[in-house]
């Protein structure tokens, strides 16, 4: 599903930083995997070059065999927008719309008819248990309110590649806990493949699969059976 | 200065683009400014200095206004005892026929006498004429030239140059080649010397002079001097020193000076709006860098005090530069303008140099200085007021909060019912009607946020319609956005306004000129000694006016004579005819009077028929009783008839041509209006005329058509410059736009972000932007066709009571209103163009990073 070979990923300044070094990463259709590590270890530039926000300074990147690398902004964009769903640490949601509208902007974007699209948005909000919710702004939303929100609308199109940038960094522990919970679920019933980047022991070990970077590189790559508190610590 | 240097260098250093759109708004106004009065002031200095320097050393000038006066009087100044030298001229412009050289201007003067009063510095082994005046005299084809003039036409003594003359083309022999320098530099070399009474053969003035130069004895004061010369010749001539002249060009150029100031003025209230927005953006963006300038000590005073400087700062440069570069345009237009001028007021000047005026150049930087800060005081009073412990957090300072909403909404009806009520209690006239102008343009300005609010909320639907989310995501931009958004409005609305009011001005004047030309100017032929209607410099005997009247195919002739007279201290066109004729031929729309009379009663110089601008500029009205200057005293004549009359912009005075002969002592006629026997077209009755006097006389016929089309051409000339103007107006409007969409697409980084995160091509993105800009334009050209109307009534009225005397009628530029709507939306999406490409090449990852 997701491929990375030797995968390195440079910002040229004043000084040049290596966010990423030689990354070869393999991840399964249905894998939920964390991605672990100190800040400036690369995780979020792993999950931003898989999602095509940023392009690779070297190596290859393939999504469904598909390479991400040398293709156009707006070929990037439709993988975007067909294959993967968005989940941010700050909900970025569009504080001027409503929860409906927030949901319903990626089918707008795609061009689905108004009938549609109101069918979809109101069907995920239920499933994010925000059906009574929908003409709401976020500012009239709590915190985990406005992440469900996020993660209703990452959830769309149904894509295949879910991608979650410290999605509970932002809530408290009981609701970081049923935005997770959430996450799992939604897992299991669409068969996503969920990457999630965490500093929260707890949310990493929920996953079957943990990869811990380190100055850019991968240094472990741990299954669910083999993840412990102290791993992660390190 | 240090905060200035340590927290505003860096912000201008980040913002690049946003602060030279903020330089170019006060710059722009500035240029328009310094280069339109440059120009104009470059025109009356070239003037006055062709006047200084043919003036020579007389002190004191006698003259009839523009008209001139018999010869005899000369004698009477001559024996005057304060009076050392008083010597006749003859002043009058000539096409020389030379590719690139233009006009002559010719003196006439009396070459026995005049040497004591100008000095004929001649080339080597050329004094002998001078030293013996009877040679020049002696052969009436005499001329001296300038060095300049002789050198760039291959002109030596014994050459000879062909000029027309009101005796068909003539040749003259150079006699003698000025040096350079003083009379020969006069009206930019172009000069030439004649003998006074050559002069007034060859320009058919009969036994007139223009003027007389005088010198006074050493012991004679100018004022002594005047008094005196004042008693000996009545209140018909006028003794005044040379600088005089320049006054009354002048006030005749007055309308376009003023004109060319308010439009500049109107230009630089729009730059304001930008530099308001700028500043009202930078508070909002820096909040939390004032938030931790106030924790750590800075005075509210310190804050006021660092976004005024930076103000003051900018404000500086954009004067500078606009300084520069309205030099550089006027050095583009005083040459345009000198001869347009020319041609509008039929005074002859050349501008030689651009004048810059150090005290106006010094007043531009000033006001764009104040400008920037009065802009920025606002946005510099809610930095001091930011409160600390506020300041880092997000959202919420885009607003206006209620208070200030509702204490605009009261200012605003503050100003409409002071508007309203300066209306009603006879604000169509004076300060009233400038004050209710100015109560109007402040109510729309402080009522825009609202309207904005609630226009946009009345177009997000459609917007919605047309394309969901970018349109969606474009209006809700708007709203929340009225600070950013309402300012660049109200600047757009003020381009909008200004276009349709000076736009419903021209419409106006354009149908005003028509229905007049209609009405007055209905003879088949025109025949003038110029090519210029205005060039009063040749003049034909009556007598030719009789036997074109007599012959085959001529219905009848009007003997036309036209001359500037002084009236109320401004030159005023008289206009002289048989009005007995006239009232036969032409129905112009009488204001005041009884139509059936009046023709006949000015025919028989009981009374004189006024203009209805010339009414209205100097409160004239029916009954009241006028008094010309005329070189045999004063005539005193009632205003028997007001009617609407663009002989000229000054106004005029009709009356019949036998009082001009009788008491202006002036049998010369500058043109014949012609109307032909039924059968008879235009180009034939041309063609007779032309074969019978071409040979013999200097004169052009012009058709009606040519005639109306010439005015026309001069109309489009005049409203050209306005167009210009008005062009740099909505120039500064898009500036407006694309520093709004700048600082628009900065703040909404993540936003934009975010869209693309989830999908959005980068078309739809730049679609949001351009839907922005479309409807800020939308928004604007809305409020501005509103405004535009309302500004019209008071531009009709600024007219009508002081600037031209015109009684325009109101009639709503649609046309123009149509023409806008494209145009100002058309340049709104180009305005977006960058802004949206720059928000689509920005770095993703930065964009959801931004915080």
């Amino acid at each position: 599903m997701i491929e990375l070979r030797a995968v390195s990923k440079r910002f040229d300044g004043k000084r040049s930083v290596t966010a990423l070094d030689g990354v070869d990463l393999s991840i399964a259709k249905g894998e939920m995997v964390s991605i672990v590590g100190p800040s400036g270890s690369g995780k979020s530039t792993l999950l931003n070059l898989i999602g095509g926000l940023d392009h690779p300074s070297s190596g290859d990147l393939l999504i469904d065999g598909a390479s991400l690398v040398h293709v156009s902004d707006d070929e990037l964009t439709r993988v975007r927008r067909d294959k993967i769903g968005f989940i941010f640490q700050f909900f970025n949601l569009l504080p001027t719309l409503s929860c409906l509208e927030n949901v319903s902007l990626p089918l707008h974007l795609r061009g689905w008819n108004r009938k549609q699209i109101n069918e979809r948005a109101r069907e995920l909000l239920d499933l994010v248990q925000l059906g009574k919710r929908l003409e709401h702004l976020p500012e009239e939303l709590s915190g985990g309110e406005r992440q469900r929100v996020a993660i209703a609308r990452a959830l769309s199109v149904y894509p295949p590649i879910l991608l979650a940038d410290e999605p509970t960094g932002n809530l408290d522990s009981q609701t970081g806990a049923e935005i997770l919970r959430l996450i799992r679920d939604l897992q299991t019933r669409l068969n996503a493949t969920i990457l999630i980047v965490t500093h929260d022991m707890g949310v990493a070990e929920s996953c079957r699969r943990t990869i811990r970077l380190r100055d850019g590189r991968i240094v472990e790559d741990i299954r669910r059976e083999d993840i412990r508190r102290e791993d992660i610590r390190r | 200065m240090m905060l200035l240097k340590l927290l505003t260098w860096p912000y201008v250093r980040k913002h690049k683009l946003r602060t030279c759109l903020t330089i170019a708004g006060i710059a722009l106004g500035v240029v328009i400014f310094v280069g339109m009065r440059t120009a104009n002031d470059s025109v009356l200095y070239g003037f006055q200095q062709t006047v200084d320097r043919i003036a020579g050393k007389a002190q004191l000038q006698v003259t009839s206004s523009e008209a001139g006066f018999p010869e005899e009087i000369l004698e009477k100044v001559q024996s005057a005892v304060e009076v050392d030298v008083a010597v006749p001229v003859i002043e009058a412009t000539a096409a020389t026929g030379l590719a690139g050289q233009g006009n002559l201007l010719i003196l006439g003067v009396d070459m026995t006498g005049d040497r004591s009063l100008r000095e004929y510095d001649l080339e080597e082994g050329e004094q002998s004429v001078i030293d013996d005046p009877l040679v020049f005299l002696a052969q009436p084809d005499s001329i001296m030239v300038s060095r300049d003039f002789a050198v760039r036409n291959g002109l030596t003594t014994g050459g000879k140059l062909a000029l027309d003359t009101m005796d068909g083309p003539k040749q003259f022999t150079v006699r003698g080649v000025m040096k350079p320098g003083g009379l020969a530099s006069a009206f930019g070399g172009n000069l030439a010397i004649m003998d006074i009474y050559a002069t007034q053969k060859v320009f058919g003035r009969g036994r007139m002079f223009d003027r007389i130069d005088i010198s006074l004895k050493l012991e004679v004061s100018v004022e002594r001097g005047k008094a005196a010369l004042e008693k000996i010749l009545g209140p018909g001539l006028q003794v005044d020193p040379p600088s005089s002249r320049g006054k009354q060009f002048e006030s005749i150029s007055r309308l376009f000076s003023i004109g060319a100031s308010l439009n500049s003025l109107f230009a630089l209230m729009i730059g304001l709006f930008i530099i308001y927005n700028t500043f009202s953006i930078a508070v909002a963006q820096r909040r939390s860098e004032i938030g931790i300038l106030r924790s750590l000590g800075a005075s509210r005073g310190q804050i006021r005090g660092l976004f005024v400087l930076e103000s003051a700062v900018l404000g500086l440069i954009g004067s500078l530069v606009g300084v520069v570069f309205g030099l550089l345009l006027a050095r583009g237009m005083a040459g345009y303008l000198s001869n347009f001028l020319g041609e509008v007021y039929g005074v002859a000047q050349k501008t030689e140099s651009v004048a810059a005026d150090p005290r106006l150049l010094l007043f531009a930087v000033l006001t764009g200085i104040l400008t920037s800060i009065v802009a920025a005081w606002i946005p510099a009073r809610d930095a001091s007021q930011v409160d600390p412990v506020k300041a880092l957090h997000k959202g919420g300072y885009e607003m206006f909060s209620e208070r200030e909403n509702r204490l605009r909404r009261m200012l605003a009806l503050a100003f409409g019912a002071a508007a309203l009520a300066l209306l009603f209690s006879g604000g169509t006239a004076g300060p009233r009607l400038y004050g209710g102008y100015l109560c109007v343009l402040a109510a729309a300005v402080l009522l825009t946020p609202s309207l904005v609010r609630r226009v946009v909320a009345l177009l997000r639907p459609a917007m919605k319609w047309l394309l969901p989310v970018e349109g969606s995501l474009a209006a809700d931009s708007l709203v929340q956005s009225p600070r950013r958004t309402s300012a660049t409005v109200a600047a757009v609305m003020l381009a909008v306004a200004l276009v349709v009011g000076l736009g419903g001005v021209a419409n106006a004047s354009y149908s005003s000129i028509h229905d007049w030309m209609t009405a007055a100017l209905n003879p088949d032929l025109f025949v003038g000694s110029s090519e210029s209607l205005t060039d009063r410099s040749f003049r034909f005997p009556a007598s030719m006016g009789e036997e074109i009247r007599r012959m085959e195919g001529v219905e009848d002739v009007q003997i036309v004579r036209t001359t500037r007279v002084l009236y109320d201290g401004a030159p005023v066109m008289l206009v002289a005819t048989s009005l007995e004729s006239l009232a036969r031929r032409i129905h112009p729309k009488v204001v005041a009077g009884d139509p059936s009379t009046m023709y006949r009663l000015a025919g028989e110089g009981k009374g004189v028929i006024v203009a209805d601008n010339l009414a209205l500029l100097h409160r004239l009205k029916l009954g009241d009783m006028l008094e010309l200057p005329t070189p045999t005293g004063m005539l005193r004549l009632p205003v028997i008839g007001i009617t609407i009359d663009y002989s000229d912009q000054q106004g005029a005075f009709l009356l019949d041509r036998t009082l001009v002969v009788r008491y202006w002592k002036d049998d010369t006629a500058n043109l014949f209006r012609v109307y032909l026997q039924k059968g008879v077209t235009p180009a034939e009755g041309k063609r007779r005329i032309l074969e019978r006097f071409g040979g013999q006389r200097r004169l052009f016929v012009m058709t009606n058509e040519q005639v109306r089309t010439y005015i026309m051409k001069v109309t489009d000339q005049w409203f050209g410059l306005t167009y210009m103007q008005i062009f740099v107006a909505v120039l500064v409007a898009v500036l407006g736009i694309v520093n709004s969409l700048t600082v628009s697409i900065t703040d909404r980084r993540r936003e934009l972000g975010v869209l693309q995160a989830v999908g959005a091509l980068r078309r739809q993105v730049r679609q949001a932007i351009w839907m922005e800009a479309a409807g800020i334009g939308l928004v604007s050209i809305i409020l501005g066709l509103a405004l535009g109307g309302v500004i019209l009534f008071y531009y009709l009225g600024i007219i009508r009571e002081d600037l031209a005397g015109l009684r325009l009628e109101y009639q709503y530029p649609f046309n123009i209103a149509l023409l806008l709507i494209p145009t100002m939306l058309g340049a709104a999406l180009v305005s977006s163009i960058a802004p949206a490409e720059s928000a689509v090449r920005a770095s993703l990852v930065e964009a959801l990073e931004y915080e």
